[in-house]
């Protein structure tokens, strides 16, 4: 089955379709930003959300806040839109990081085998003992006194590296601190969430080592490196279609996790999970408030069940081993 | 079959072994200070050139390898003799949030997230394995779609969500529910002489007290946290499920139960279903990450006093002591738990068995 082949049957799929449908209009919202909810004039970072008054409650949607305001005023409307831009940043450039080393893991632990494929796996399974979210927790805190003491060579740069990529900022420019804590975040998910990636990649690989045309390539005296990257790799692939749209919802979840914990970006970041973390003060009145609620949280639902949908009817379309369980199932 | 359980049983320590040095290499990115509160339970001085003192007489400067060691085992108290810390002691370390050792909280605490992860068992295996086999008996019907579409909805709504959701109508609107473990008065009746706590899980304790009164009131604080940690692994535990009947109902030896005729009731049940669990015990220790990662918001949102609220508090207090030692503390029960799952899927999958 080729790409576009795999498409078109996407296209057929209700949930697939409805999931590309919601994408697209998330892309939309996020590229024409500036244009649905303008920037003030005054404001120096456009993630930030710009404030709306002194008032110490949330205030009801009206003309001026589309949305309403949450308790510290930020614009809720502003803070959805802007938001989107921030969860593409946090899934797809997790996604990204962590399918590359995933990738390189299990590509080597299954080519090479042996101890080779003993160790990587272990060490896998090592990181896969810690609770996802704990850890993240703990190396957002950690990595914040590292940077600040300004030691960690490897870290800083790998945190240059992400920046550059995210937010385009050049090795001799500063990393505003609000950027600085989204980074942190970043890496915190990224060091625990690579497992997944490696362990399917190398039991793909396993399976279609033995294959034939891989045999054949041996025989007629291909490097080791071309057959893991011109034959073996491009097959193994296929199942990252379903892998990696699902990753990227789980990865905004746990990064709006990290933020409503108050440990992800920065109050006032156009954050879905931190505007919902604001809602926390007025807990025992969410009643009257319901849009500090409801518009960044449908925003969350939405952006991850449109991922989840896509990778979901790639999973139906992909696997080979429901093919024909509709003739067969249940005919009774 | 004794062989892999003897294998898995030999690669556990391993597994432990690594999952202290990646936490140690993390502990020793802390400040000395702090270093010294996670390593060895002690008085900490408050002036600062009592710290030299401390560097010195924990060997904070000695090589990292010797560190780990203390760490692991802990280091003689050249004052007054004793051995302080050593994480194989059980000395996590002390927590100035909790203002107690580490391992103290834990105790202290543990108790009401142990009692939550409980409750929510049920919902989830229950609703998880019934709906999931019902999507599968009827794959690609209505009913299909619809248990599929809100499994996927239920994977992706978070956990502070649907806990916003449910203390906007049921605690904020219909006051229904209270935040919190226990009302204040029973609280009281909890804390009484004659009351015995012997597990400090209140709705067991309860029972075992014959306070039907207890019950109930601890029961009513657990309905909206127990809904908001169960959806998401009742989603995962129906996808699972779902897919594995499929596969099974796909087999030729149901087409065979077929063709003798048996009921459709009973081919489900008694052929497809057993065979069906078995790859989903797999997934167990997956489950029990992702009822973890939820207990930490679950807690926070219903203001619940268990260990996941204590260690986010502990984390944006930047009490980093305590945030390494209680992941510890997750780590292992999950590395057992991992793998109880992996000898009972020996156990229970006969073609493993017989092998």
């Amino acid at each position: 089955m080729t790409l576009g082949m795999v498409f078109t049957k996407l296209l057929k799929n209700p949930i697939g379709i409805l999931g590309l449908i919601l994408l697209f209009a998330f892309t939309m919202i996020a590229i024409f930003a500036p244009m649905i909810a303008p920037v003030p004039e005054n404001s120096f970072d456009p993630q930030m959300i710009p404030k709306g008054g002194f008032s110490r409650s949330p205030q009801p949607p009206s003309e001026e806040h589309l949305l309403g305001t949450t308790g510290a005023q930020y614009d809720v409307f502003y803070g959805v839109v802007w938001g989107t831009r921030t969860a593409f940043r946090i899934g797809i450039g997790i996604a990204i990081c962590t399918t590359l080393i995933g990738l390189m893991i299990g590509a080597i632990a299954a080519f090479f085998g042996g101890w080779v494929d003993e160790l990587l796996m272990r060490i896998t399974e090592i990181f896969q003992a810690f609770p996802f979210l704990l850890t993240a927790i703990i190396l957002t805190s950690v990595l914040k006194y590292v940077y600040e003491r300004g030691e960690g060579g490897v870290m800083i740069l790998v945190i240059r590296a992400l920046a550059l990529v995210i937010f385009g900022i050049k090795p001799s420019e500063i990393i505003e601190p609000n950027q600085l804590t989204f980074l942190f975040g970043m890496i915190a998910i990224i060091m625990f969430g690579w497992m997944e990636v490696a362990r399917v990649i190398r039991g793909n690989i396993l399976s279609i080592k033995h294959s034939e045309y891989a045999l054949a390539a041996q025989t007629i005296g291909a490097k080791n490196s071309r057959i893991l990257f011109r034959h073996l790799m491009p097959n193994a692939l296929f199942p990252l279609l379903v892998i990696v749209p699902m990753n990227i919802g789980s990865y905004v979840l746990t990064y709006a996790a990290l933020s409503f914990l108050g440990l992800g970006v920065e109050e006032g970041y156009a954050d879905w999970g931190q505007m919902l973390s604001l809602a926390r003060n007025w807990i025992l009145s969410l009643n009257d408030h319901v849009h500090i609620v409801l518009y960044p949280g449908a925003a969350i639902v939405l952006f991850v069940l449109a991922w989840n949908m896509v990778g979901d009817a790639l999973r139906d379309i992909l696997d080979p081993r429901l093919k024909g369980s509709q003739s067969k199932a249940i005919k009774v | 079959m004794l062989n892999y359980i003897i294998r898995r049983l030999l690669i556990m320590p391993i597994i432990l072994l690594g999952v202290s040095l990646l936490l140690f290499s993390i502990i020793s990115l802390m400040k000395p200070i702090d270093r010294a509160k996670a390593m060895f339970t002690t008085d900490i001085p408050n002036r600062l050139r009592d710290w030299e003192g401390l560097i010195e007489k924990f060997g904070l400067d000695d090589p990292v390898y010797l560190q780990y060691w203390h760490w692991l085992v802990g280091i003689e108290d050249p004052d007054t003799g004793d051995i302080r810390g050593g994480i194989l002691r059980g000395n996590l370390g002390y927590s100035w949030s909790g203002r107690s050792s580490v391992a103290d909280v834990i105790k202290r605490r543990g108790p009401a997230s142990a009692e939550l992860v409980l409750w929510s068992a049920f919902p989830i295996i229950g609703f998880g394995i019934w709906m999931g086999v019902k999507a599968a008996v009827h794959h690609n019907k209505l009913i299909d779609h619809i248990l599929r579409f809100s499994a996927i909805a239920g994977w992706s709504i978070p956990a502070f969500v649907i806990g916003f959701l449910l203390i906007m109508y049921f605690s904020s609107r219909l006051h229904w529910f209270s935040p919190g473990r226990l009302t204040l008065e029973v609280g009281q009746i909890v804390q009484s002489e004659g009351f015995v706590n012997y597990t400090k899980m209140h709705t067991i304790d309860a029972l075992l007290n014959l306070r039907l009164d207890v019950f109930l009131d601890a029961l009513r604080h657990l309905v909206l946290p127990v809904i908001t940690l169960s959806v998401t692994s009742w989603a995962f535990l129906l996808r699972m499920t779902r897919f594995s009947m499929l596969e099974t109902l796909n087999q030729e030896y149901i087409t065979t139960a077929r063709a003798k005729g048996l009921h459709e009731d009973t081919i489900v049940r008694r052929h497809a279903l057993p065979n069906a669990l078995i790859p989903v015990i797999t997934v167990g220790g997956l489950a029990l990450v992702g009822l973890f990662n939820g207990v930490v918001i679950t807690e926070v949102i219903f203001n619940y006093p268990g260990l996941g609220s204590f260690l986010a508090e502990s984390a944006i207090a930047l009490d980093l002591v305590s945030v390494a030692g209680v992941t510890l503390f997750f780590s292992v029960i999950l590395v057992v738990a991992n793998l109880v799952v992996d000898i009972l899927y020996m156990i229970i999958d006969p073609r493993i068995r017989l092998d």
